[in-house]
C-alpha cells in the first residue's frame, strides 16, 4: 500500500523464493553478501540452487553465465559498486558478448550504502553497464515495483542489471501499477517542467510536486525504472509539452539518468535540460539523509533547480 | 573407434589445416593453435560423447575453449569431425563470417561459449557443471586453458569454487606450452609449482605429454570419476609445434609469415603427412 515502509532485502529474497517455487531453473548467486541482498531466504528454501562464491565477483558472474549457458536463470547479486567495477569485464564478456540470460542485481546502490562510505557507494554503475551492448538496466522505485521487475525479467532472455537500494523503501505505487521493461510512468500533466527520476529519487521528487505548485510551477514527473532501453517516446512527448526537463538521480551526473535524457533530447527535441546528482566525485562516509542533502537530492533543491531550468527556456 | 596411430594422423592433419587456415587469413595465432591439436583431437575424436549431426544433443559432453585465440585449431578439429565442411576454414577472419579467430557461440551451434578475453572460461565451465550436478545429469564438461591465462585471479577463484562444489564432472586441460605473448612463462609470471597449485586447490592432477594422444587419453581415463574432485591435466606442449622456427618462440604467439618462411613451413608440414 502507498506509504508503507517495506524491506528491500525481504522483497528480493522472498520474490526469488516465489519465482523458485514455480520455476526450477531459477538460481541465486552471492559473493558473501546474501544478508545484504536478502537471498538468504532463497538459500534456506533451495540450498542446491543457491551458489555462494565468496568475495569473488568475477567468478560470480562467470558461474552465472555458465548456468545461463545451460538454460538456467541465475540472479547474481553483490553490492552495486563491486558488481559494476570488479565484475565489469565479466559482465561484458561472460554475459553480454555471449548474450547469456543472466540477471545481475546490485544492492546498496549509490548513496543508500550510507556509512559504508566512498569505497562502497556506486556512483558510476549505471554509466558503466548501460554502455555495454545488449545490457538492460532497471532501477525500481519501490519494493512493489522491485518485485514486479524481478518477476518480469525472468520471462525474457535478456542480460539485465537491476539496481537495488539499501532498504527499507516507502511504497509509491498502488497495486494497480504494472511494470514493463522499457516503459516510463507519468505522474500528473504539469505544463511547466518535467522532472525525470529513477529509483529512490522518484519518492523525493513526488514530495516536491506540492512545493512546486506553491511556487506557481506546474510540474509533471516521469518515473523511469528502465534506464536502458529508455522510454524515448514518453521523454520526447513530455519535452514537447513542457519545454524543460530536470533529472534527479542517486548516481553521478556523468553517464547516468541525466545523460540518458540529455542524449535523447539532443537528438530529438532540444530543450533546456538540467541534472541533479553526484557531481563527479565519490560518496561520503555519512548517513543517507546527510548525503542526499549534501548532493542536493532534496525537495528544496528540486524546487530551486526547477526555477532555474524553466528560466532557461525563456532565453 | 579410432586407434592411436589414426588419432595421431588426424591430429597432424588438423595441425596442417589450422596452419593453412591461419596463413590464408593473413596470419594469426600460430603458436597457441599448433600446440593444441592433439588435445582437441583426443577430446573430439575419442573422449567426448558428441554427435556432429546434433550439436545441441542434450546428452552431449560440453567443451569450453577458454583460450579463445585457439579458435582456428578448434575450427579445424570441428571440420574434420564433421560439423561443417573443411572448405569453411577458408572463411577464417573473413569479415562477418562464422569463423572469427576468437570463437563466437552466436555464429556456430557447436560452440558452447564465446571466448577471447582470457581467464574467464573456467568460471563458465563451473556454472555449467553446477547446473548438471543439480539435475543429476551425467554429462561431462571439458575446458582447455592456456597456461598464460592462469596468471588471472579469476582462474583460481573458479578453481576454488569447483573444488568446493565437488565438481567431478569437470575436467580441465591446460595447454602448458610454457610461452605467453611477451615471453616465456618463467620470465613473465612463473607458475611453478603449477601442478601443486592445482592440487592445493583441491583438484585431482596429473601431467601428460600434450603431443602424445596416448598419454592424453590415458591421463583422462585415469583421472576421470576418481572421486568427488574436479580434475586437471597439465598437458606439456610446445608452442608452435610442427614448425621448427616457431617452436618455443613466444614471438610466434601471433604473427605473419614472409614468403621465405612460408616455403619452409610448407616443407616441414609435408613431413608431418
Amino acid at each position: 500500500m502507498i506509504g508503507d515502509i517495506v524491506s528491500v532485502q525481504e522483497t528480493y529474497g522472498k520474490t526469488l523464493v516465489e519465482l523458485g517455487e514455480k520455476n526450477k531453473d531459477i538460481f541465486a548467486l552471492e559473493a558473501d553478501l546474501m544478508r545484504c541482498s536478502g537471498s538468504k531466504y532463497f538459500e534456506s528454501r533451495f540450498p542446491k540452487r543457491h551458489i555462494q562464491v565468496g568475495v569473488a565477483e568475477q567468478n560470480l558472474i562467470g558461474i552465472a553465465a555458465g548456468l545461463a549457458a545451460m538454460g538456467r536463470i541465475p540472479y547474481a547479486s553483490t553490492f552495486a559498486n563491486f558488481l559494476a567495477q570488479r565484475g565489469c569485464d565479466q559482465i561484458v564478456m561472460c554475459m553480454a558478448y555471449n548474450r547469456f540470460n543472466v540477471k545481475i542485481t546490485g544492492s546498496y546502490a549509490g548513496l543508500t550504502s550510507g556509512l559504508n562510505g566512498g569505497t562502497h557507494i556506486a556512483v558510476d554503475d549505471i554509466a558503466i553497464i548501460r554502455c555495454i551492448p545488449y545490457m538492460n538496466v532497471i532501477v525500481p522505485g519501490d519494493c512493489l515495483e522491485l518485485r514486479q521487475v524481478l518477476i518480469e525479467v525472468s520471462k525474457n532472455s535478456e542480460p539485465t542489471y537491476i539496481r537495488m537500494a539499501n532498504g527499507p523503501m516507502k511504497e509509491i505505487f498502488s497495486s494497480s501499477h504494472k511494470f514493463e521493461v522499457g516503459k516510463g510512468y507519468k505522474f500528473g500533466d504539469g505544463k511547466d517542467i518535467t522532472l525525470i527520476t529513477t529509483g529512490i529519487t522518484t519518492e523525493i521528487a513526488l514530495g516536491a510536486l506540492k512545493p512546486l505548485r506553491e511556487n506557481d510551477i506546474d510540474a509533471r514527473l516521469i518515473h523511469l525504472p528502465t534506464i536502458k532501453p529508455a522510454d524515448e517516446d514518453m521523454i520526447i512527448k513530455c519535452a514537447r509539452e513542457t519545454g524543460a526537463m530536470l533529472t534527479v538521480e542517486n548516481h553521478s551526473v556523468l553517464g547516468g539518468l541525466g545523460s540518458v535524457v540529455s542524449e535523447i533530447i539532443c537528438k530529438n527535441y532540444p530543450i533546456a535540460v538540467q541534472t541533479i546528482g553526484i557531481n563527479d566525485t565519490f560518496g561520503l562516509n555519512a548517513k543517507l539523509e546527510y548525503q542526499l542533502k549534501y548532493f542536493g537530492l532534496t525537495v528544496e533543491n528540486i524546487v530551486k533547480k526547477s526555477k532555474e531550468t524553466i528560466a532557461l527556456k525563456q532565453i | 573407434m579410432y586407434k592411436i596411430n589414426e588419432l595421431t594422423r588426424i591430429a597432424n592433419q588438423i595441425r596442417i589445416d589450422t596452419f593453412n587456415a591461419i596463413t590464408k587469413a593473413g596470419g594469426g595465432h600460430y603458436g597457441g593453435c599448433l600446440s593444441l591439436t592433439e588435445i582437441l583431437t583426443v577430446l573430439y575424436f575419442k573422449i567426448m560423447n558428441i554427435d556432429p549431426r546434433n550439436p545441441k544433443d542434450k546428452k552431449r559432453d560440453m567443451f569450453v575453449l577458454s583460450k579463445g585465440h585457439g579458435g582456428p585449431a578448434l575450427y579445424a578439429t570441428l571440420a574434420r569431425r564433421g560439423y561443417f565442411p573443411i572448405s569453411s576454414l577458408d572463411e577464417l577472419d573473413v569479415p562477418l563470417s562464422k569463423f572469427p579467430k576468437h570463437i563466437d557461440r552466436l555464429k556456430l551451434d557447436c560452440i558452447e561459449v564465446s571466448s577471447g578475453a582470457l581467464g574467464q572460461g573456467l568460471s563458465i565451465a563451473v556454472g555449467m557443471c553446477l547446473s548438471l550436478k543439480e539435475q543429476n545429469k551425467p554429462n561431462m564438461v571439458y575446458v582447455v586453458l592456456g597456461d598464460g591465462e592462469c596468471d588471472s585471479g579469476q582462474v583460481w577463484e573458479a578453481a576454488m569454487s569447483a573444488s568446493k562444489y565437488n565438481l567431478n564432472n569437470l575436467i580441465a586441460i591446460v595447454d602448458n606450452n610454457s610461452c605467453q605473448l611477451d615471453g616465456s612463462i618463467q620470465n613473465i609470471m612463473p607458475l611453478e609449482p603449477f601442478e601443486d597449485k592445482w592440487k592445493s586447490f583441491g583438484w585431482n592432477t596429473c601431467t601428460a605429454d600434450g603431443h602424445s594422444v596416448k598419454s592424453l587419453i590415458d591421463s583422462i581415463d585415469n583421472i576421470k570419476d576418481k572421486n568427488y574432485k574436479p580434475s586437471v591435466i597439465i598437458a606439456k606442449t610446445v608452442k608452435g609445434k610442427g614448425i621448427s622456427f616457431m617452436e618455443n618462440d613466444h614471438w610466434w604467439h601471433a604473427g605473419t609469415l614472409s614468403e621465405e618462411q612460408l616455403e619452409k613451413c610448407l616443407c616441414e608440414l609435408e613431413d608431418l603427412k
